[in-house]
């Protein structure tokens, strides 16, 4: 199981993706790490703690104050564009980054395409209830009701995939009676209610770390990155540091730009799961779209 | 090329990224205030239509500068075929 990590991703890289790199190889030894990044910056930090690890070739990282779709496609060496590479190539079974999102998901679409309308971050809450996969958590800011449509569809796939036969989707709302909420949301419910998905209403902001009126939470990927962070922010529970790039066809997992070597682990351990749980080809198989 | 065939391409492109019906696209049709695409959808399209005409004339390429300019479908179209 190789995965593809960018070494430049991140407020704390390269040190904290070589540190959870080491941790995700220590830890699973099925799990090989081929680092993506210069290779000088990899050797001199992997020499420094007395570790080897393979290294691609990739000198360039999209910045936070670029657009991500013009920056990718300007840089041609980004890591970004070569962890997808690797896996169009088959050399590597996913990528990793904890960089810009925006970023990550212009290089994994401009490489690798894409299975749906528009990809969608994908996390999966954990609740009593249980598993609540929450979709946009902020690929795209600004949303159309088709694409909402589109998120239902892949947050159903995804469901179903961890093991929810029938998932309920709900419209994430600031009520659940129908006609609540701004015009996207008027939009997509009515979309929504026509849509091959067992759509049961609006949900609120609680029903996503309760659990329970649905299976999986459709939004934009601004309200539901604002959530997403309200509930990491509040809760005691332990939320997984990572998060699926869903849409794109390969295995992409992202985290927080914040992330230390203990959540660079969990990405890549993350990964790793997901290519072990064939969740690609199950995707493929439910959305009915055939291997590349 | 053509720029009836150019347009095609095109049609053909942004049917694909934004799966809209290629047959309601016209030369007037503007990217962003008719299609609603948004910047990684209009280098999606650049890039299908880019590796589309490359097979015309190897190396096509529009340049990254000139892309704030295209604003409806026949700019594009007008623009490939100056340079095909």
């Amino acid at each position: 199981m190789r995965v593809a990590l960018d070494l430049l991703g991140g407020d704390h890289a390269p040190d904290a993706v070589i540190d959870g790199a080491l941790l995700a190889v220590d830890r699973d030894p099925a799990v090989e790490v081929v680092l993506v990044g210069p290779p000088a910056v990899a050797a001199a930090l992997l020499a420094a703690r007395g570790r080897s690890l393979p290294v691609v070739a990739a000198r360039e990282s999209v910045g936070m104050d670029e657009d991500p779709a013009r920056g990718v496609r300007a840089k041609r060496d980004a890591t970004v564009r070569t962890i997808h590479a690797l896996v169009r190539s088959g050399s590597c079974d996913a990528a990793v980054s904890v960089g810009p999102t925006g970023a990550v998901l212009a290089g994994a679409v401009l490489t690798l395409g894409r299975i749906s309308s528009r990809p969608a971050v994908a996390v999966v809450v954990p609740t009593a209830a249980g598993p609540v996969v929450l979709l946009d958590a902020g690929a795209t800011s600004e949303t159309t009701p088709e694409q909402l449509v589109s998120h239902a569809v892949l947050g159903t796939a995804y469901a179903q995939a961890l093991g929810t036969a029938h998932p309920r989707v709900g419209l994430l709302n600031v009520g659940t009676e129908p006609g609540k909420g701004d015009q996207l949301r008027k939009d997509a419910f009515a979309l929504l209610e026509r849509a091959p998905v067992r759509f049961v209403g609006n949900v609120e902001g609680h029903d996503v770390p309760r659990g329970g009126p649905a299976d999986v939470v459709v939004t934009d990927g601004f309200t539901g990155n604002v959530l997403l962070k309200a509930i990491e922010g509040a809760s005691t529970q332990d939320l997984p540091r990572s998060a699926l790039l869903l849409g794109v066809d390969g295995i992409t997992v992202v985290g927080h730009g914040a992330s230390d070597g203990e959540d660079v682990a969990a990405c890549v351990a993350h990964a790793a799961r997901l290519v072990g749980e064939g969740l690609l080809e199950r995707l493929r198989a439910t959305l009915n779209v055939g291997a590349a | 090329m053509t720029a009836e065939q150019v347009l095609d391409v095109l049609r053909g492109a942004i049917a694909t990224v934004l799966e809209v019906d290629p047959a309601g696209l016209q030369r007037g049709t503007r990217f962003v205030d008719d299609l609603s695409a948004d910047s990684l959808a209009l280098v999606e399209i650049v890039e299908i239509v880019e590796h589309d005409l490359a097979q015309q004339r190897p190396g096509f390429r529009i340049d990254d500068e000139d892309l704030d300019r295209l604003l409806t479908l026949g700019d594009a179209v007008d623009y490939a075929v100056a340079r095909l």
